[in-house]
């Protein structure tokens, strides 16, 4: 039993943000007041004032379960733990067309601190359908096409189609597969100069204008995959007047850099999509505000420094960030970019409705997946140590914010040294 | 009032990109290389300037002219030279770019020269080295050695290169011919026009401090020379341009074309040539026009001066103005 006085209590489910108490029982939140008194036994943790949110539910993360190291399972649980985040959606990945899979990562699961859900793919690399309907029994959290944009869009209808069968939320890549072959920046006045191949905003336009076309053909709901440009917003906002059921998430990243971070070739901002345009990222940031955007994603993927050494066309896509993404968000909140209940909200409650998970509020009954954190203490992302080591774009940037406790089900995963 | 003597090194051990350089550098070079270009010419034999460096000529890409051109600017000045050409045994092996880097830096070269296919690599190079490089082409980003030469040809030929308006004409997008002559026409203060269909020409170029044309004989109006840039095949994706015989129409240097440019227009090529296509065969041979072989003499003059310069070999490498009077 867990008792947090003196938190300020944030749950974006109900909006509300104030100063509370917070009981914990059985690996449940169990009562909620403005204050509350300790019972015998009961281990209490007085935040002063700290603020105690719904552990953060993270739905695009990267990790292999064949491979060790930083982007192995356990290694990426762990970071996750520090990073305050409760909940990981595992990032489609080889061989999760196949519910046979799934078995593992339920075991893998079991030993895991953090929740830890797979993403079926719904269209495989051969571009056959899975077994969606498996799938979803197996435990998939959602379908998506794997990463990679569907070309053949009577392939792509018959997925959703499917996919709609079984009232799954399936992720598309908001990308048009070949404007973007074989670049790997953003097509602006930076990569041109830089003479970088460079794909252009209208992919992402494209590709959200298609989606919404075949979600209104197919009746599916169709969960955009890492919206970045304003473009892409555009194109999402005008979907959404025609009353589909869509949604998207927005790299966490793209809200804090755009393309000049990558300055001469800086391999650690060699991301997928690519860091756009400085309006790109206010514009996001302004989605994020006004729940244009639905859910931010860390897209957390441990390159190691191996394939991050190459010339940056060459160079692996990819930045950890489960440690940096509720800073981040302290940070947009600091900089009065966002308010900070809003920013939870993409990361707590939000994605929890959309999948249908019981955590992702602060409420009795609710599962005790929470974080206790520090929104204005000042970091340097990486100065105090970090869980995951591997290549990021946060490295040695100033931050807003810092995590003390996270907790799932009720037990303590990651706390303070000393 | 005295006037203060001033004192000026040339400061950079690496030529990765035009942007790192000033006036001041680009006329130290060019002091440098006008030397070379004429004990080249008159046959009257170089100094042996580079004797002791060792020189790594690492090309990634397939190239004949650039690296010619540098093997002969650093023999014929006394420096050792390796050349390690693509295909060669490691990199067939899959060792990683910045394997190779560190294992021909632990031979302790005094200058690599790399060419690749990546934007970047030249920077790669020198930040994983921490060694004098030269960037003898990366990807479509910068040939700045390329660009010097160009702007030396019409150096020699004018005077002076401020003021003049110079039309680049062809495939920009993935030209890093292109990026490094923007940046240094643009540094040097003369006019740039930029010219080619829409699928060459890269989004924004127009903020490039240029004017953009898509019809060459508006762009060609009144220009004081014309570059016309290789249509490279390999480096271009497919369906860019439908064929060869419409862009000789629309694009095609020829004398016709150039009676809407100044009359003594200079003609310019970064060869190897497409006769035919985007230069007529005889505009190319015409010696009151074309320039083209006088870029290559250039070249090793230029890429003489520039390896000079980044050792601390050359005789000027300290500018000094106003120490005339008992300084």
């Amino acid at each position: 039993m867990t008792l947090f006085r003196q938190a300020r209590l944030i749950d974006p489910a109900s909006n509300h943000d104030g100063l509370g108490a917070l009981r914990v029982r059985a690996g449940d939140i169990v009562e909620i007041a403005d204050d509350l008194q300790p019972l015998d036994g009961e281990d209490v943790i007085d935040l002063g004032g700290k603020a105690l949110a719904p552990a953060l539910i993270d739905m695009r993360v990267e990790a292999f379960m064949s491979a060790g190291g930083a982007a192995g399972l356990t290694a990426t649980a762990q970071a996750a733990a520090a990073g305050g985040v409760g909940t990981i959606l595992l990032h489609a990945q080889p061989g999760l067309s196949r519910p046979e899979r799934f078995a593992a990562i339920e075991a893998a699961a079991l030993d895991c601190p953090v929740n830890l859900l797979p993403t079926g793919v719904l269209v495989d690399e051969a571009g056959e359908l899975g077994e969606a309907g498996l799938m979803m029994r197996a435990g998939a959290a959602l379908l998506s096409d794997g990463g990679r944009p569907i070309r053949d869009a009577a392939l792509a209808r018959r997925a959703l189609s499917y996919a709609s069968t079984f009232d799954a939320w399936t992720a598309l890549r908001a990308e048009d597969a070949d404007l973007a072959v074989g670049t790997c920046a953003h097509e602006g006045d930076l990569a041109m100069r830089l003479g970088l191949p460079a794909r252009p905003a209208a992919g992402e336009r494209l590709a959200i204008e298609r989606g919404a076309v075949l979600a209104e053909l197919t009746g599916a709901q169709i969960l955009f995959d890492r919206v970045t440009t304003a473009e892409g917003l555009s194109a999402l906002r005008q979907a959404r007047a025609r009353g589909l059921e869509i949604a998207a998430t927005a790299p966490v990243t793209h809200l804090m850099f755009n393309a000049v971070d990558t300055g001469a070739f800086d391999a650690r901002y060699r991301l997928e999509p690519p860091l756009r345009d400085e309006e790109d990222r206010l514009a996001l940031i302004a989605a994020l505000a006004e729940g244009d955007i639905d859910i931010l994603v860390s897209d957390h993927r441990a390159c190691t420094g191996e394939s991050k050494a190459h010339p940056f066309p060459e160079a692996e896509a990819g930045s950890a960030n489960l440690e940096a993404l509720l800073p981040a968000l302290c940070t947009l909140a600091a900089d009065s970019r966002v308010r900070l209940v809003d920013a939870l909200r993409a990361v707590t409650s939000t994605p929890a409705q959309l999948l249908g998970l019981a955590q992702g509020r602060l409420e009795p009954g609710a599962p005790a997946d929470l974080v206790a954190f520090d929104p204005d203490a000042p970091t340097v992302y990486g100065r105090s140590g970090l869980s995951c080591e591997a290549s990021s774009a946060f490295e040695g940037r100033r931050l807003t914010g810092r995590v003390l406790i996270t907790m799932v089900n009720g037990v303590m995963i990651h706390q303070p040294a000393g | 009032m005295s006037r203060a003597g001033f004192a000026y090194d040339f400061p950079h051990a690496s030529l990765l990109s035009v942007g790192a350089l000033n006036p001041l550098d680009v006329s130290m070079v060019f002091e440098r290389a006008n030397v070379h270009f004429d004990a080249g010419r008159s046959g009257s034999g170089h100094e042996r300037t580079l004797d002791g460096i060792a020189v790594i000529n690492l090309f990634f890409e397939n190239s004949t002219r650039t690296l010619a051109s540098f093997e002969m600017a650093a023999k014929r000045l006394g420096a050792d030279v390796i050349n390690f050409a693509a295909g060669a045994a490691s990199i067939a092996k899959g060792e990683s770019l910045a394997d190779t880097a560190l294992t021909l830096n632990a031979m302790n070269p005094d200058v690599m020269v790399v060419r690749h296919k990546a934007a970047g690599a030249a920077d790669f190079f020198a930040k994983v080295t921490g060694a004098s490089v030269i960037n003898g082409g990366d990807g479509a980003h910068e040939h700045p050695t390329q660009a010097l030469l160009d702007a030396f040809t019409l150096t020699r030929r004018w005077g002076e290169v401020g003021g003049k308006r110079v039309c680049i004409v062809g495939d920009i997008l993935h030209s890093r011919v292109a990026r490094s002559n923007v940046s240094l026409l643009n540094l040097l203060n003369a006019e740039v026009r930029l010219c080619g269909p829409a699928t060459l020409l890269p989004a924004d170029a127009d903020r490039w401090g240029v004017q953009v044309f898509h019809d060459l004989d508006e762009a060609i109006e009144g220009c004081d020379a014309v570059m016309a840039l290789r249509i490279q095949k390999e480096r271009m994706g497919p369906g860019l341009i439908p064929s060869d015989r419409e862009y000789a129409a629309i694009y095609g240097l020829n004398h016709a074309r150039l009676e809407h440019a100044a009359p003594d227009c200079l003609v310019m090529h970064p060869g190897p040539m497409n006769r035919g296509v985007e230069i007529d065969g005889a505009l190319a041979d015409d010696p009151d026009r074309a320039v083209i072989l006088e870029q290559v003499e250039a070249g090793v003059a230029i890429r003489m001066a520039v390896l000079e310069l980044l050792t601390g070999r050359a005789p000027n490498a300290r500018y000094q103005d106003g120490m005339e009077d008992g300084a």
